[in-house]
């Protein structure tokens, strides 16, 4: 009946289309990368290089660290289609623009959401986080970096075109991602102290359901109230 | 497979995944969320040694001993199974008292706590003295334990 | 039903019935806010363990409430606009914000206020404290964004958007209490079944409240005319409304 290829296929082609632009521009891809690994190095430089002092301000070290960087990221993440056009075409297309959003937005967590998750352990040990919490901190990221980049896809898309672009964006990613931060945060902590993290894990990945689900949608409607 | 499907498959996941996020919290809330540790728990030994932590409890009753001339207070908290002992250095919140519910924050001394912070709850009841002392009275009476704050 | 919700959304309407509600709910708001007070902080008796220090919820109860009803307003206001595109709704959400924020304000500074001699700090990190510092962050986000969007009608939907998916944050300060079990104590006036409080202090607070929010709702209509005045100043009828006096 009609040529168009299904939701699958389209999400993939959008996913690709946007990994294999990332890997062009690698350098710009890894700039949330390099952001969160140096704003880690700056607490001991700040504080002091004690052991101690760093073990304890270790969980919230690494989750506003991640958390900045994801609003850094949150940034690019629409503008140069808008400017070029690009997002336009996606939304005069037949599939639906939300689909093609979380696909873009997927791509977007691969390239700056994923490499903090793999990269913590060695902050981690460079902060003196003991051992045996970096597994739960690195699942507790695995679960709360995709709603990072889910809000800050539903803000950019809000924001995007707009002169004071910057700045606005992160006072609207930050109070709505809050809840995350206390409760990745919170993870880490339990699993310092050797709690059961089981609860927190089941809220994060629960808000996580929940922002795939519904932030899509969002993404969409203030997409075309930007275009317009 | 036809686009309407997938559109009613795109639909379906997405109120598959509210739902299942729904029975995650549901989840969430039966499990231990808490931040501190009851005196239980210490009891288990499931406590840090090393660090500092929290610990929330009801002040148990004729347990405050203040010393004199010194701002140290020692008390015991208990979660109505088991007790331990804190010692304290400092101002005490106006609300601190026996039966209170309070989170102290300090560290494991031997068998003792030393808390630098105290945190206590109030309740939620609002009403004038004399409603409670009668109310306090009617609690002895009837021989229950009388438990203001909760935590 | 069309026609009363078309006529509802009509700004010479609204301007012509809130020209007569905003002097009544003023005087509403003047005479039980003065009742409440004389009520709240020398009728009642002191409380059996907070003394007087107790008394500031007289104040702080009723602008906690505006602070999360306000934002409710606010985003039910904005969703109306974005679905049904009434123009109205949009000038009521813009101009409540201001007025959410300004109550969440002093939500938080008489809250601090009474934790000092309560709690033994003028804050603590607790759910619902900070879930209210949020919800003023929200205000600020919504305020901010409005700000930055010249064209007026994008700044509408786009705001509208915000506030709707803000209002997600409104639930979880209501349940933020029992999930996190901590320092603040559970809503006093919720449990409809047996008021944990007594009447002598009870009458005085609901008072206040009831006066307060007649309050909130006068200023709304203000500013909401205000806003009229800005966005339909090329509209022959409020040149006629305005020039008449």
């Amino acid at each position: 009946m009609n040529e168009w290829p299904g939701l699958g296929t389209a999400f993939w082609l959008q996913l690709t289309r946007d990994l294999r632009l990332a890997f062009r521009h690698i350098g710009q891809a890894a700039n949330p990368l390099m952001f969160f690994v140096m704003v880690t190095t700056l607490f001991p430089l700040a504080l002091s290089p004690a052991p101690e002092l760093l073990q304890a301000i270790a969980p919230g070290v690494i989750w506003v660290s991640a958390l900045l960087a994801s609003l850094l990221a949150a940034e690019s993440l629409f503008r140069q289609d808008v400017e070029d056009g690009t997002m336009e075409q996606l939304a005069l297309s037949p599939q639906p623009l939300s689909l093609l959003l979380l696909a873009k937005t997927t791509a977007h967590w691969l390239m700056t959401g994923l490499p903090l998750v793999l990269m913590a352990p060695i902050v981690g040990h460079a902060l003196f986080l003991p051992g045996d919490a970096v597994p739960e901190t690195m699942l507790a990221l695995l679960l709360a970096t995709p709603v990072l980049s889910l809000a800050g896809a539903v803000m950019a898309a809000l924001t995007v075109g707009l002169r004071r672009g910057g700045g606005l964006l992160s006072l609207l990613i930050l109070p709505i991602v809050m809840p995350v931060l206390i409760f990745g945060a919170r993870a880490t902590d339990m699993a310092m102290q050797g709690l059961d993290v089981g609860g927190v894990m089941y809220l994060l990945a629960a808000i996580l359901l929940l922002a795939v689900s519904l932030a899509p949608a969002g993404m969409a409607a203030a997409m075309r109230i930007s275009l317009d | 497979m036809k686009a309407r499907n997938q559109r009613l498959l795109a639909v379906g996941l997405v109120i598959a995944g509210v739902g299942l996020g729904a029975t995650f919290l549901l989840k969430a809330m039966n499990q231990n969320i808490l931040y501190y540790y009851s005196p239980t728990q210490m009891e288990a030994g499931e406590a840090p040694e090393d660090r500092r932590f929290r610990v929330g409890g009801l002040v148990v009753e004729d347990s405050i001993v203040r010393k004199e001339g010194t701002m140290e207070v020692r008390f015991t908290l208990t979660d109505e199974a088991h007790v331990l002992p804190v010692l304290y250095t400092g101002i005490l919140p106006d609300l601190f008292r026996e039966g209170q519910g309070i989170i102290a924050h300090g560290r494991l001394d031997g068998g003792q706590f030393v808390a630098d912070e105290i945190l206590a709850k109030h309740d939620e009841n609002y009403m004038p003295p004399e409603v409670a002392a009668s109310l306090e009275e009617t609690h002895k009476r009837t021989g229950q334990q009388q438990t203001t704050g909760g935590y | 039903m069309f026609a009363f919700i078309h006529k509802l959304g009509s700004p010479p309407h609204f301007w012509r019935l809130s020209g007569t509600m905003v002097p009544w709910f003023s005087w509403f708001a003047v005479v039980l806010i003065a009742v409440g007070t004389v009520g709240g902080l020398w009728v009642a008796p002191p409380d059996y363990q907070q003394l007087d220090a107790f008394r500031i919820i007289y104040f702080h109860v009723p602008s906690a409430w505006l602070s999360q009803f306000g934002y409710v307003v606010m985003a039910a206001a904005a969703a109306v606009g974005l679905i049904w595109r009434i123009k109205l709704a949009h000038a009521v959400a813009a101009a409540c914000a201001p007025i959410g924020a300004s109550f969440t304000v002093v939500a938080l500074a008489t809250g601090s206020i009474w934790g000092k001699p309560m709690w033994g700090t003028w804050w603590v990190w607790d759910a619902r404290l900070t879930s209210t510092l949020v919800l003023l962050f929200l205000y600020f986000g919504y305020m901010a964004l409005r700000a930055a969007i010249d064209d007026e009608n994008r700044a509408d939907r786009a705001s509208a958007l915000l506030a709707i998916i803000g209002v997600i944050n409104i639930p979880i300060i209501k349940y933020s209490v029992e999930w996190w079990n901590t320092l603040h104590q559970p809503a006093t006036i919720s449990k409809i079944g047996k008021p944990s409080m007594d009447p002598e202090m009870l009458v005085p607070l609901l008072v206040m409240w009831l006066g307060f929010t007649f309050f909130f709702f006068a200023v709304l209509m203000v500013r909401t005319r205000a806003e009229l005045i800005a966005r339909e100043r090329n509209k022959k009828w409020l040149r006629e409304v305005i020039g008449r006096g």
